[in-house]
């Protein structure tokens, strides 16, 4: 008897039953007269199954390309890496300040690392790689699936296949040189961006914004995104195109013109909130109602210059919000240092009013932006979390050397308020992950003095961000 | 702060255990003892398979023991200590090894001196190493008393056989009476089944039975819908071998005998072990490939540490096999992944050799970044190798298998370990389907891992891009 009968004529019987199917008298043949055979039947059988090798599947999925020019991470910062990004209760820092040294320094996880670090992949896939990438993607549908590839240089021919985010920084650097053939790269595969994208795209168009780029922004004016439609029409009304824009004259609606000054008279504006905003949620009111006219748009308005629309609202600090945010907005770090002489706690304002984002501001930018909003403060930084975490959120950059030293001179870290004193770890992170390369060695000093378990993770960030920056076995 | 006697005793959590921590101030129960960085760390053979790693850091004595012990610090810790305030032993100066900087690393800081609490309605004495040296007051040995425990010992022994005899008979009911019902009818109320014969196994004192049949449900519902009925039928069937091979034990080859009664529950003591003198014995150098670590319904935790020889030679591998209580929080054993131990092992006694004991080690486990140096074979071979162990010996569990330029291949979302050459495609286990995912995008890799007859556990991995690790 073969394995061929035994699954014909018995394996049926034991399976649905021998009280339903008896087993075939024929075959069987006990060792034991006791014995009627059943049990060494199924011994038998189940041994006999056991010798069957497993089916090879016809076909198997054929696994993508990816080609991924970045080196992979050294060998001993792996376990390190893993560790700090499975840590319990670890604020969201550290992981930003490593997947910005990824990027920086062209290095990817190691693949075999991807399945310990989901959380992270999933969140600065951008940043880390094609493979890491394709490995964020990986349950998303076929036809949702794109190239992975990620050259070291972007030209014409390759740049809609990065990532977005570098997608947006070479755009912004067309737009400098020469921003009609940006615009011309941008309309030649805008069919085919998400609405993501889109919007990211349109937001370069902030760099040497002129009349050439009338005619593409007027056929965005029914584009499927609300928020691109916003944007380009927040454009066409910056080069006096298209119909006057409703959200400055909201804006103007709110704002109350005078003058003062005896020998010259001087313009004086003053933001009148309406009677059900709050105090509480007053800065959000201001950055959403501001959130689509611009700074020109508004100081022609009242026809004066910028600057003067400045001075103008010196003395109110609503308007000096509203104006820090447009001035953000734009990139113009001229207008914004103006308007934070007449407002220094502009951090705490433009933190107050949930602004989330610098937009298409180069890091360079960020930092001088940093920059401008701190050194108001001096040596008397402000002791409240959340505005470091918000500060480190919104620029998702190192800080400025400048600002570190400050804060490090001033030994910020041992005058954290009492009552934030139990849970200092998330200032330690957040202080490291911001720290430049070249002050880690004094933050190291000042992170000695405090109970070992808080700086844990901190100390680690600083090992392996150093490692990222200087080992040579990557590989 | 530094070791003193003083200090041991104010640590020790009563005096039974630093008489306990007395008995082993002997170096040959330490294969290493080293130091470093503040630090003393060594591996004690205890009475489990696997040494138990032991650190203390001198100092603020913070300290961490493998052991399963409940006593904080336990005997191991308190030896360790003990032996470094003697100085009578030499501590080796080592750089610090992985297992002990992962364990720094866990730290929560360096632990304050604090004093233990202490019930004040009811002081306890302070544990004493005077009194822990004073020696043991030792009864004569009494000739007649040793012939009564030996009598006891043969009919308890006697009394066993009878009733496992009973169970087994009880047992072949109840497979008749599943194979009446079908085998499919089985896997649908498995869990009730199996409960209810591995109970009355467990009082007919075949507990090795007992176990696997209460062990059935769970593993047959790991696999897919349509494959349990056939596994049920393949499980089945075994446990009515493994029956019938004890039955007629006499009739079998020694070691084919030896393994029907290991199965069914009979166990062999470590001592009873390494004093049979023909058990198979295997020194070489060892590398730990896989530490495998399962919940069983009788809250013990089995914890499988498997070796794989560096060199040539037979056995090729080994499972060190640990049983540690739940409660203790412990999922694995002693050694890592990576360790490379130089030791020579003592197998149980099996027509498939691969159960052993660490009889002897020449030194302390060694994490090892090396490639395996060991000869492995092509997948095709191994499993070749697989089905002549499994005539050998037809109940056999897990094996280990070698894989030379195999690739990890995709179907769906099962992952398969595929051998070109032999055309050999063997599934992965599912809970492998996310970790071993990136192994796809490579080819030609070389390693080693677990087969049981339905998924393999890929422990091991060497590839272009480098070493991958199950754990």
């Amino acid at each position: 008897m073969n394995l061929t009968d035994l699954r014909a004529k018995v394996l049926p019987s034991l399976i649905t039953g021998t009280s339903r199917h008896a087993l075939p008298r024929d075959l069987i043949r006990p060792s034991d007269p006791a014995s009627d055979g059943v049990l060494e039947m199924l011994s038998l059988v189940g041994q006999a199954l056991r010798f069957e090798r497993p089916p090879t599947p016809e076909s198997f999925t054929i696994e993508p390309e990816i080609r991924d020019e970045r080196k992979i991470l050294a060998d001993s910062l792996r376990r390190p890496l893993i560790r700090l990004l499975a840590a319990k209760n670890s604020t969201e820092h550290p992981a930003r300040a490593l997947a910005r040294t990824f990027d920086r320094m062209r290095l990817r996880p190691h693949p075999f690392d991807l399945p310990l670090m989901e959380g992270f992949v999933r969140s600065h896939a951008e940043k880390l790689g094609p493979t890491a990438q394709h490995w964020a993607d990986r349950q998303k549908p076929q036809d949702e699936a794109k190239s992975y590839f990620d050259p070291q240089a972007l030209d014409e021919s390759n740049w809609t296949q990065a990532a977005l985010e570098r997608r947006v920084a070479y755009l912004e650097r067309r737009r400098s040189d020469d921003a009609d053939g940006a615009r011309a790269l941008v309309e030649s595969n805008w069919a085919q961006e998400d609405a993501d994208a889109r919007f990211r795209l349109l937001q370069v168009f902030e760099t040497r914004l002129s009349l050439a780029d009338q005619p593409f922004l007027n056929s965005l004016e029914k584009d499927r995104a609300p928020r691109v439609r916003a944007t380009a029409a927040k454009f066409l009304a910056r080069l006096g195109a298209g119909g006057g824009n409703p959200a400055l004259r909201a804006c103007l609606e709110r704002i109350k013109q005078g003058q003062s000054g005896l020998l010259r008279k001087r313009t004086v504006l003053q933001l009148e909130l309406p009677a059900n905003v709050k105090d509480q949620v007053a800065s959000r009111w201001i950055r959403q109602t501001f959130a689509d006219a611009s700074f020109a748009e508004l100081a022609g308005a009242f026809k004066i210059a910028e600057r003067e629309l400045i001075e103008a609202s010196g003395k109110d600090g609503s308007l000096l919000l509203a104006l820090a945010l447009l001035a953000t907005s734009e990139r113009r770090l001229d207008l914004l240092e103006l308007v934070v002489e007449h407002l220094p706690n502009a951090w705490e304002k433009m933190a107050e009013s949930g602004l989330d984002t610098l937009g298409t501001m180069t890091e360079p930018e960020r930092k001088s932006w940093t920059e401008i909003i701190v050194h108001p403060y001096g040596q008397e930084l402000p002791a409240a979390y959340f505005l470091w975490d918000w500060l480190h959120r919104v620029t998702d950059a190192t800080a400025p050397a400048s600002v570190l030293s400050i804060l490090l001179k001033a030994r910020f870290l041992t005058k954290i308020p009492e009552r934030e004193r139990g849970s200092s770890g998330p200032w330690l992170e957040v202080i490291a992950a911001t720290c430049p390369a070249p002050e880690r060695s004094e933050l190291r000093e000042q992170l000695a003095q405090f109970d070992p378990s808080p700086t844990v993770s901190p100390l680690l960030l600083l090992d392996i961000l150093d490692g990222m920056e200087r080992d040579p076995a990557h590989v | 702060m530094s070791l003193t006697h003083e200090r041991i005793e104010g640590l020790a959590p009563d005096q039974a255990s630093l008489a306990a921590a007395r008995k082993l101030l002997k170096t040959p129960s330490w294969p290493t003892l080293a130091q470093g960085d503040g630090l003393i760390w060594g591996e004690c053979q205890g009475s489990g398979a696997t040494p138990y790693r032991v650190v203390v850091s001198e100092d603020d004595v913070g300290y961490k023991c493998t052991c399963p012990s409940r006593k904080f610090p336990c005997k191991h810790t308190l030896a360790l200590m003990w032996m470094r305030v003697d100085r009578s032993t030499s501590f080796v100066s080592a750089t610090v090894p992985d297992w002990v900087k992962d364990w720094l690393s866990r730290r929560r800081g360096s632990s304050t001196p604090g004093k233990k609490a202490e019930d004040k309605d009811q002081p306890k004495p302070r544990p004493s190493i005077r009194l822990a040296e004073m020696p043991e007051a030792t009864a004569d040995a009494d000739p007649k008393a040793e012939r009564r425990a030996a009598a006891a010992r043969e009919r308890n022994r006697l009394e066993r056989e009878a009733a496992v005899l009973a169970g087994l008979d009880e047992l072949d009911v109840w497979l008749a009476d599943q194979v009446q019902r079908g085998v499919a009818n089985f896997v649908a109320q498995a869990a009730r089944a199996c409960r209810t014969i591995a109970q009355r196994l467990v009082d007919a004192k075949a507990s090795g039975l007992a176990g696997r049949l209460d062990a059935l449900p769970s593993r047959l519902f790991t696999l897919p819908g349509p494959a349990r009925p056939s596994a049920a039928l393949r499980e089945l069937g075994q446990v009515h071998l493994i029956s019938q091979a004890y039955r007629r034990a006499s009739q079998l080859p020694e070691l084919l005998a030896a393994d029907a009664r290991q199965a069914v529950g009979w166990s062999v003591t470590r001592d009873a072990l390494l004093n049979d003198s023909e058990a198979l014995r295997a020194a070489a150098k060892w590398r730990v490939f896989a530490v495998l670590s399962e919940a069983q319904p009788d809250r013990l935790r089995r914890v499988e540490t498997w070796l794989c020889r560096e060199n040539d030679g037979n056995p090729a591998c080994a499972v060190l096999i640990d049983f540690v209580p739940n409660s203790t929080g412990a999922a694995a054993g002693g050694y890592l992944v990576g360790d490379e131990i130089d030791a020579e092992l003592t197998f149980y006694r099996s027509s498939v050799p691969l159960r052993a004991q660490i009889t002897k080690l020449n030194r302390g486990a060694e994490q090892s970044r090396r490639p395996f140096t060991s000869p492995m074979e092509g997948l095709g071979t191994s499993y070749a190798n697989y089905e002549q162990a499994l005539a050998r010996l037809p109940w056999l569990g897990t094996m280990p298998l070698t894989f030379r330029s195999a690739s990890v291949r995709r179907h769906g979302e099962q992952l398969y370990l595929h051998d070109e050459q032999s055309e050999l495609s063997l599934p992965l286990d599912p809970s492998l389907a996310t970790h071993a995912l990136p192994l796809a995008a490579l080819d030609r890799i070389d390693g080693i891992g677990l087969w049981n007859g339905y998924e393999f556990t890929m422990a091991w991995a060497e590839t272009r891009i480098g070493r991958w690790l199950r754990s």
